[in-house]
């Protein structure tokens, strides 16, 4: 055996993995060459350094903290918030789900005669009041079923407008993308 | 951290391979599908089980006693959100010290980041280099020595570092460490080698030092 083979083989003997024949031939160089027992002698040394480590021991209260944090993981997973995970609205998000919401009941209060009077426009005697009232009055003399049609149409896509706004941003995209899938036309 | 703190690792038997392993994995197995279902009891019995050895891994990847605390908190609680994807094809500590082994590394990537620290760190080496100046032309007892080969395994590369922990301080045989850093043996084997030729070289370059001073 060759002294580069034989080092080679040095720390396979320290852990064991040599077989029999391999371990007596490294013996029987070893036994006639200094060069590799030293090799062998400085190894053991180190591998002997590393093997009287001290254990550390963990702080006492190790499991006792390491349990904490699992009972606030286990109550965090059981609780019925992850209903809300998708609820995490961006401001615009805000912004335009309160315009939808003032409009809705600026539109209400106007309707009410009596309040329209006390304000400065809306009144009957500008432009864009007179163009509001012509457009409530078409509302109101055609008949109800179409009346109803066009509210429920409304309704809906407002209904639609609102949900998306409020499901997140991850849910409006998923959305998006099987509505398109759906259409006929790419 | 304080002496007292420290126990010979002969004494208290840190080997995975030693113990029984037919009966201890059955009642791992068993703990781990009653943990499955919840059940926190359970877990804290593996806890209860494994943390030394969890820590004593974090402890020699970090070389912090603090830090190896919190990770060693972080792997459990790693351990039991990934739970429910256990699907036992490992041995529980197998997959347990692959959960240590990634969440050090991540600490250690941190860490590198992490300016201030490294500021810290920096203190730190500047006062145990003086240190050793002054114990320049003391001769190295056993404890010393300890100490020095301590130094010099953290700063090997974290490969090398981890392949020399797990063989001579958890007393793992290659087929277990190839499948904790899921490896094959040979890689094993190479860094093995080099970590230990590292460790060695470096050693004799401060004996060379210390005899010339």
């Amino acid at each position: 055996m060759r002294c580069k083979e034989a080092t080679q083989q040095l720390q396979l003997y320290l852990d064991n993995r040599l077989t029999i024949k391999q371990v007596r031939a490294l013996e029987a160089h070893l036994a006639s060459c200094n060069a590799c027992l030293a090799e062998l002698t400085i190894l053991e040394e180190v591998v002997n350094d590393l093997q009287t480590f001290k254990v550390v021991v963990e702080p006492y209260d190790l499991n006792a903290q390491i349990m904490r944090r699992v009972a606030i993981a286990a109550s965090q997973r059981n609780t019925p918030a992850s209903r809300f995970t998708l609820w995490h609205p961006s401001l615009l998000e805000i912004l335009v789900a309160a315009t939808l919401a003032t409009v809705a009941t600026i539109g209400t209060i106007l309707q009410q005669s009596s309040i329209r009077a006390l304000l400065p426009f809306a009144n009957g005697h500008d432009r864009l009041s007179l163009a509001f009232l012509n457009i409530l009055h078409t509302l109101m003399t055609i008949d109800s079923i179409t009346l109803i049609l066009a509210l429920w149409i409304g309704g809906t896509f407002l209904g639609i407008c609102i949900t998306l706004i409020f499901a997140g941003s991850e849910m409006r995209t998923q959305w998006f993308k099987a509505m398109m899938e759906r259409l006929p036309v790419r | 951290m304080s002496e007292h703190s420290l126990q010979s690792s002969h004494t208290i038997g840190i080997s995975v391979t030693n113990a029984v392993p037919s009966a201890i994995e059955q009642d791992d197995l068993l703990l781990v599908a009653i943990s499955k279902n919840g059940d926190q009891e359970a877990f804290a019995q593996l806890v209860q089980r494994y943390q030394r050895r969890v820590f004593n891994l974090v402890y020699r990847m970090l070389q912090q006693y603090e830090e190896a605390t919190e990770i060693t908190q972080e792997t459990f609680l790693a351990a039991w959100q990934g739970l429910p994807a256990f699907r036992g094809d490992a041995r529980f500590p197998t997959w347990l010290y692959r959960i240590a082994y990634n969440c050090s590394l991540k600490q250690l990537e941190l860490r590198k980041r992490d300016r201030a620290l490294q500021v810290a760190l920096e203190a730190e080496k500047i006062l145990e280099h003086a240190n050793n100046e002054q114990r320049e032309n003391a001769e190295l007892d056993a404890h010393d020595r300890q100490a020095l080969v301590q130094e010099q395994l953290s700063h090997l590369p974290a490969k090398y570092r981890i392949v020399l922990i797990l063989r001579h301080l958890q007393d793992m045989t290659y087929e277990e460490m190839a499948e904790i850093l899921t490896m094959p043996i040979g890689t094993i084997k190479t860094h093995l080698f080099r970590a230990r030729n590292l460790l060695k070289e470096r050693l004799q370059s401060l004996n060379r030092e210390s005899d010339m001073g």
